[in-house]
């Protein structure tokens, strides 16, 4: 096996050197064995029932491990939210009983086997502090030292907010704040956190209102006047907004985030104002090469512009009318069902379907697990905090109902990205749940391999399978990466080591990351198969998430510092192994990447990239971003092509919508703080860009998805390849493969190998169509239907 | 289809919502026709007074009244937890003046498919609804972008023309969560 090296020009030099990096990686993961392997003896011996999540902690967590983990999060909450008490040391100690009892009343003193309870602490602990090393060094060695304060600030922050704001006790705690101020009106700093805290909440004029005042104190101005400026630009006053943020350049030069928000006010104004002077100005330098095709935003026009905290696009046809239908989850703002009505419109038919009453959904992913002809969705909660998963069977009748509990699925954890895949080729769709972290100092809560049992209900397997990992995950792709008919495992791991796993075709699958030459750390955010260089073979598209200043140093320069960590793709060598490559490719941009999907929406063979990106920082929007590949390099076309500047992207997706060959990117925005809401993005093309064809597939042996398909199409002298994927992030792409043919008139062959082995090949099929073929019959007939 | 819920079926835009009976925050009962009377129509508001997505609306719920006469007003706080005494203190923090009604055990919100607020209902003098979902886009007035859905939805009621989007989804807090069940964090 050739293995690829590290060193390679994709590849930055991390801040550690690498040899004392491996070593404290190795020392680490050996010590949390170790002592994750005491744990387990310590509750075998004492006859404790195991560790782990089990439901909803209503009562408070109900284990060791996540009592030490809870208690260490609500430290850091009295540390962050109640410090103004400290000086009373009575008020201090009766907060950190509150949080024990909270934590440790599970614990039951008169049961014997409890004895060993305070080793538990002690081990537990220690496994814990093991664990946040590890990630502490990961994100040491991603982002350097000289950003790392700042993004475990970031980092921190975020992760404390959340279960202040999923409880919604963030009302409460702004009426601490006034009560504080209230008798201590002179307390500038605490005016400046509550006016921080009220943006979060959309209340821009209360807090522009206290962080003005607050900007009166020197110690605070610079900070203070940046926030100011976020509250007036979100509330509508932009000239205000400008004028703050050219304050708080004043107070700060080189606060680049203040800068970079002042460009953001300057383009809703038209400009920047008279009163901003050169120095505080900027020029983007990125998004602005030549596009194939031009976007416009037809969201509001065809009825698809909802606003929320967007989360997980799915674009599929629930009701089997040939359209493509589209279904919205939202942070702050449920699940929302669109019916394609067939005369360019939508009509939002939620109520009665059942899916109303899914809230705080995270991702969808859809599938036919019962393989009756109706899709079905699977649905994923909050991602970075913990929450219950649903399975929503589609009842074929417009309504859907929820047979979670019933089908062995009702889980507890921080699920993330999830993936229908039918892993051992039984013709039932398999289910692949990547957990992430739920807190900030969360343990890695197992990712979840469950085995269809063809009547409803699903196994778990996830140990048999050997798919334990430490990393947390937030992507996780299947694709047969080796042709050798069974589906792979990519896991794009946060704070993490990207992990291949081989299917071996038995159930089990083997960890070839090493052997495949996939070692590189990086923030992974979420990632697909596909074939870009459409030579036949499944490579990995790995998108990353970067730090703020990483982002704005891509816009003012037009390309990701040398140490930052933009997007990348590993080549499939064929040989097993991959290389990684990026910039030199023209992956050379780094964004907060959240999201993303490929497709060719410039119709002209080869797939294009979407990204949506952001972060929960309430100054941080950043655009979806463009990328048109030529067959040699990525091309960043945003704003060209007439994408907005300013956004917080998660579920990106690209479809047909029309069936009319135009592929449109959707795009559901909105970030994880109640005053972070923003509204769906459709974006398409003007016109049509190129000949097309899209394939749709169903199976009969195969599951009736088709998830793992194969389709070769040649065309004009060139061959295209796709794998039917059963979701790989938050936008679940259709099921429908478009293939982008350009000036090629012809669809000379068209070959699919469906998951049950079989392989069939069409010939001379018609172009700019849409074909529906099922498995083992010789025929294929068009979808629509009037 | 439409999905029957105990008695009440799908509401459809154009079609007769359910009335209702729920007492106000001084125990008085009211009813959907109370609040109708002598009026053109009525905007009934799922809210809360622990939800952010609601407090952006103060004002706007505060002037309603004079800015549309012919339209009655009534929100419906529906948040299980949220206790009368709770209620009548946001009140008089926030100063609010609209009629508040207590949906004690979120059943109203439950029938009329609501699960976060705010969410509003227009409907005419006969019951019959006309627009339902956000008020706005969550964009602020002067903002380029912003869009008034509700407001856009009663001008174009009260010049008897057609509503051009009867339905945007609404954005809010939750009703019901089981994260509310939890362990203050605080």
């Amino acid at each position: 096996m050739r293995a690829m090296q590290l060193d390679t020009p994709d590849s930055p030099q991390p801040a550690l050197p690498r040899g004392l990096s491996a070593l404290v990686e190795t020392c680490l993961v050996t010590m949390n064995s170790m002592l994750s392997g005491l744990q387990s003896a310590i509750q075998v011996m004492s006859g404790q029932p195991t560790a782990g999540r089990s439901g909803a902690p209503v009562k408070g967590p109900k284990n060791m491990d996540s009592a030490v983990s809870e208690f260490a999060d609500r430290l850091v909450r009295i540390f962050r939210f109640k410090s103004w008490e400290s000086s009373d040391p009575r008020m201090l100690f009766a907060e950190l009983l509150k949080a024990s009892r909270v934590c440790f009343g599970f614990v039951n003193l008169e049961d014997p086997r409890n004895v060993v309870v305070p080793l538990q602490f002690v081990v537990s602990s220690a496994t814990l502090m093991v664990q946040q090393a590890l990630r502490g060094l990961v994100s040491y060695d991603v982002v350097g030292p000289r950003k790392f304060v700042r993004f475990v600030g970031d980092f921190a922050e975020s992760f404390t907010d959340t279960p202040v704001f999923v409880g919604l006790e963030y009302m409460d705690l702004i009426a601490a704040y006034e009560a504080r101020l209230g008798r201590s009106p002179g307390d500038d700093v605490l005016r400046a956190e509550l006016g921080h805290l009220q943006i979060k909440c959309g209340l821009y004029n209360q807090a522009a209102d206290n962080l003005l005042k607050a900007a009166l104190n020197p110690a605070v101005r610079a900070t203070a006047l940046h926030d100011a400026a976020v509250a007036l630009h979100r509330a509508g006053k932009l000239k205000s907004a400008a004028k703050a943020g050219s304050d708080s350049l004043y107070a700060c030069p080189d606060n680049e985030r203040a800068r970079a928000w002042l460009w953001l006010t300057a383009q809703k104004m038209g400009g920047y104002p008279a009163f901003v002077p050169a120095g505080q100005r900027m020029e983007v330098k990125v998004g602005y090469e030549t596009p194939k095709v031009e976007f416009e935003d037809i969201a509001a026009k065809i009825g698809l512009d909802k606003t929320s905290g967007g989360r997980g696009i799915a674009v599929f046809d629930y009701d089997n009318d040939g359209r493509l239908d589209v279904a919205i989850a939202s942070a702050h703002g449920g699940c929302t069902l669109y019916r394609n009505n067939g005369d360019g419109m939508f009509t939002d038919v939620s109520v009665g379907s059942g899916l109303e009453e899914c809230v705080n959904p995270f991702v969808i992913t859809v599938g036919d697990y019962n393989n009756d002809g109706n899709a079905d969705l699977f649905v994923t909660r909050y991602g970075f905090y913990d929450g219950e998963t649903q399975l929503f069977r589609n009842n074929g009748d417009g309504t859907f109902t929820d047979v979670t509990a019933a089908a062995g699925l009702k889980l507890w954890g921080p699920s993330f990205s999830a993936s229908w895949v039918d892993y051992d080729r039984d013709g039932h769709l398999d289910l692949f749940i990547a957990n992430n972290l739920g807190g900030l100092f969360d343990r890695k809560t197992p990712n979840r391999l469950f085995h269809n049992n063809g009547n409803g209900t699903f196994t778990e397997v996830t140990e048999a399978a050997g798919l334990s990992t430490l990393w947390p995950t937030i992507g996780s792709a299947w694709g047969d990466y080796n042709d050798d008919g069974y589906p792979d495992l990519f896991l794009s791991n946060a704070l993490g080591r990207s992990q291949l796993y081989r299917n071996n075709g038995d159930g089990t699958f083997t960890d070839i990351s090493a052997a495949a030459g996939i070692r590189d750390n990086c923030f992974g955010s979420v990632s697909f198969w596909c074939d870009y260089n459409n030579d036949g073979l499944l490579d990995i598209v790995q998108f990353t998430w970067s730090d703020h200043e990483n982002v704005l140093h891509t816009m003012r320069h037009g390309e990701a510092p040398p140490d930052g960590r933009p997007a990348r793709i590993y080549r499939n060598n064929g040989d097993g192994t991959f290389a990684l490559l990026g910039r030199n490719v023209g992956l050379t941009g780094c964004w907060g990447t959240m999201s993303g999907n490929a497709g060719d929406f410039n119709n002209d063979g080869y797939l294009d990239l979407v990204l949506g990106n952001g972060s929960p920082r309430m100054d941080r929007l950043e655009p979806p971003v463009l990328l048109e590949y030529d067959g040699e390099r990525y091309h960043n076309v945003t704003f060209a092509a007439g994408l907005p500047f300013g956004g917080k992207g998660h579920g990106s997706n690209m479809a047909d919508l029309f069936g009319d060959g135009r592929l449109s990117v959707l795009v559901a925005a909105g970030g994880a703080y109640p005053g972070d809401l923003l509204t769906t993005r459709v974006f398409c093309p003007k016109s049509l860009p190129g000949n097309f064809l899209n394939v749709r597939l169903t199976g009969l042996k195969s599951n009736r998805s088709a998830i793992g398909a194969r389709l070769s199409l040649e065309s004009g002298g060139r061959k295209q390849h796709r794998e039917v994927s059963g979701g790989s992030n938050f936008g679940c792409l259709p099921f429908e493969q478009h293939f982008g043919l350009g000036t090629s008139q012809t669809a000379d062959a068209l070959q699919i190998r469906w998951p049950s082995g079989l392989v069939q090949t069409f010939k001379n099929l018609p172009i700019n169509d849409t074909l529906h073929f099922t498995e083992g019959q010789e025929s294929w007939k068009r979808p629509y239907r009037s | 289809m439409p999905r029957m819920i105990g008695n009440s079926i799908t509401q459809k835009i154009g079609s007769p919502m359910e009335g209702f009976q729920l007492a106000d925050l001084e125990r008085k009962q009211i009813t959907l026709q109370m609040i109708l009377a002598g009026k053109k129509g009525a905007v009934v508001v799922f809210w809360s007074g622990m939800c952010s997505h609601c407090a952006r609306y103060d004002n706007y719920l505060n002037s309603f009244g004079q800015r549309y006469a012919e339209i009655g007003l009534v929100v419906v706080a529906s948040r299980p937890p949220e206790t009368l005494a709770q209620l009548r203190a946001t009140c008089a923090t926030r100063q609010l003046r609209f009629p508040i009604l207590k949906d004690a055990a979120g059943q109203l919100a439950k029938r009329w498919f609501t699960q976060q607020t705010p969410r509003v209902f227009l409907l005419d003098a006969n019951c019959v609804l006309l627009y339902r979902g956000a008020i706005d886009n969550f964009k602020c007035p002067g903002d380029p972008e912003f869009v008034p859905y509700l407001d856009i939805a009663l001008e174009e009621f009260l010049a008897q023309r057609p509503i051009t989007r009867s339905e945007i989804a609404s954005f809010g807090c939750a009703i019901q969560s089981i994260y509310y069940d939890f362990p203050k964090a605080l």
